[in-house]
């Protein structure tokens, strides 16, 4: 029993060691990201063919690529490009959704049922096929793409924050709120919303995880950033040419998402078990 | 005229939905009636289930009864204006059973207590505080309980607390669903004890709804026993006749 004890108290303490780790390492990134201008060693897009295509040394950290631009340099600045994207995006997604959502399942009746029916057309699709003919429509480009994942994701959001307006609504310190003469508005955003903080949080580090992937996917076929744009999606496409000559150029952008996404999982997963709840927003199966 | 009159009111849980079968009879009130004076105290007696919280519900104008008329100080409530409806809100307040889930965790003390004043009354920080406070003192709580949240609280405290939020808009009646259940002999006896020090002060009616008889006896001026739905209003004490 007691030991048993202890291998949990372990856990956790390992658990919360991990998430520690993970948390500092992404605010490392997030931190190199800001700074850029002053540590990348080089202009990301200066292109010099007397450079190209260098193995790392003292002057490149990690080589150049085929027009001789400095790859750790991009590296840098892309962390800007995918990383603040992506936040941008989540951060419109979750005000859309928090929006949407509390208006539906607070109001209830046949506001509800319309908005469902809604968000079951879009669910029908897998969400990158939709956010792909929406650009097609629209054109290549970062804000065509932003608004297209924007408008594809703020749905998964609308049923999740809704799901947790229906489920708070029931409880009593709502009930006592109306009966004090509370307006809706007020009770939606004094009593629900900051109590439904810590799930939208750990789907929000989720989201965010996700959303870097759909970016960098979104810009390695060509339909989201745009060539001299130092991105990680986009610089993956850029290097597949040299994949047999000079893996590096798609690997280190390859492992930054990689790391990123999985940091974000981590977190999202600490941050989950901590408050008692499990990751709460699968999102069906895609094809990144 | 009586302060509440509540005739032949119906309210039945029918299942909704297309292929959920209707619920047995039974669930719900029927054809309940009974009538409120002003500053008097209705002690509601039943078991668990006979449905006096739901009679609790639509008498703080939460749900609709299906048929019957609830009258409020000449007004009748389901099928009033506006106007009329905002100050029924006000002048029907409301203690829950459990105290702790009927307090926004979030919230301090003051927050909770001063959220009926908020939405009615319009007042500088330093006015609700010393209001909040003055009511706090009123339920036998210090000033110093205002920054503390629910957590931080016991079970007496918090129903406390749950009451000076009831009676911070000087309510015409409170329905006071088993506000003392969930608590010990000596602190239910206190928090009674207040409860009817309040009535004479502020004058509220109270419609007092438990299944425990000797708190009814010690607290209500009339007693109606609630058996699965139908109600009836007895003259004397004696529950046993
Ligand atoms: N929202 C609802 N939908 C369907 N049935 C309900 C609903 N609320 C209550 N009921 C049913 O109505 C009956 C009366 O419920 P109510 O909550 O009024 O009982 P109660 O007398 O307050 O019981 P308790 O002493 O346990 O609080 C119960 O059988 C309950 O199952
Ligand atoms: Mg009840």
């Amino acid at each position: 029993m007691k030991d048993r004890h202890k291998a949990f108290a372990n856990l956790l303490v390992r658990r919360r060691w991990m998430l520690y780790l993970s948390l500092s390492v992404l605010l490392a990134v997030v931190v190199c990201g800001i700074f850029a201008p002053y540590l990348a060693p080089h202009d990301p897009s200066f292109v010099d063919f007397s450079h190209k295509l260098e193995s790392p040394s003292w002057d490149y950290p990690l080589g150049t690529d085929q027009l001789g631009r400095c790859l750790f340099s991009r590296l840098l600045y892309g962390t800007r490009v995918s990383l603040g994207l992506a936040l941008l995006i989540v951060v419109a997604c979750l005000l859309s959704g928090l929006l949407i959502g509390c208006l539906s399942g607070y109001s209830g009746g046949w506001i509800d049922h319309a908005v469902m029916r809604v968000c079951d057309a879009v669910l029908a699709f897998p969400s990158l096929i939709l956010a792909i003919s929406l650009i097609a429509v629209w054109g290549a480009g970062w804000k065509q793409m932003a608004i297209a994942l924007v408008i594809v994701q703020t749905v998964y959001y609308a049923r999740f924050v809704r799901g947790l307006v229906i489920n708070l609504k029931q409880q009593t310190y709502v009930t006592a709120a109306r009966v004090c003469g509370t307006n809706p508005v007020r009770i939606l955003m004094r009593h629900i919303v900051p109590n439904m903080l810590p799930p939208l949080l750990v789907v929000v580090t989720l989201e965010i995880g996700w959303v870097i992937m759909d970016i960098s996917a979104l810009s390695f076929i060509g339909l989201g950033i745009q060539a001299p744009t130092a991105e990680w999606g986009a610089m993956i496409n850029e290097g597949k040419s040299f994949i047999r000559s000079h893996p590096r150029l798609m690997i280190a952008p390859g492992a930054m998402i990689f790391v990123m996404v999985a940091l974000l999982n981590l977190v999202s997963d600490a941050f989950g078990e901590n408050k008692g709840f499990g990751s709460p927003l699968r999102r069906k199966s895609k094809s990144t | 005229m009586s302060l509440l009159i509540a005739d032949e009111i119906t309210k039945t849980y029918s299942a909704t939905g297309w292929f959920r079968k209707q619920t047995p009879e039974g669930k719900g009130v029927r054809e309940i009636s009974f009538t409120l004076e002003e500053g008097s105290c209705l002690g509601i007696l039943g078991e668990s289930g006979a449905g006096k919280s739901t009679l609790g519900r639509i008498v703080l104008g939460l749900l609709p009864p299906d048929s019957g008329t609830l009258t409020f100080r000449g007004i009748d409530l389901y099928r009033s204006g506006r106007s009329e409806r905002k100050q029924w809100r006000r002048d029907i307040q409301v203690v829950f059973q459990d105290s702790y889930s009927a307090m926004n965790p979030r919230m301090t003390v003051q927050d909770i207590v001063a959220e009926p004043l908020r939405n009615y009354e319009r007042k500088s920080s330093k006015e609700e505080r010393s209001a909040v406070a003055e009511l706090l003192e009123l339920v036998g709580l210090g000033a110093d309980d205002m920054t503390k949240r629910p957590k931080q609280m016991s079970g007496g405290q918090l129903q406390r607390v749950n009451i000076a939020r009831a009676i911070a808009l000087k309510p015409k009646l409170i329905v006071l669903d088993e506000p003392v259940s969930s608590m010990d002999m000596i602190i239910q006896k206190q928090i009674l004890d207040h409860l009817k020090e309040l009535k004479e002060k502020i004058g509220t009616a109270y419609l007092f709804i438990s299944h425990d008889i000797s708190a009814v006896q010690y607290f209500a001026d009339r007693v109606a026993i609630l058996d699965r739905g139908t109600l009836e209003v007895r003259e004397s004490f004696d529950p046993f006749t």
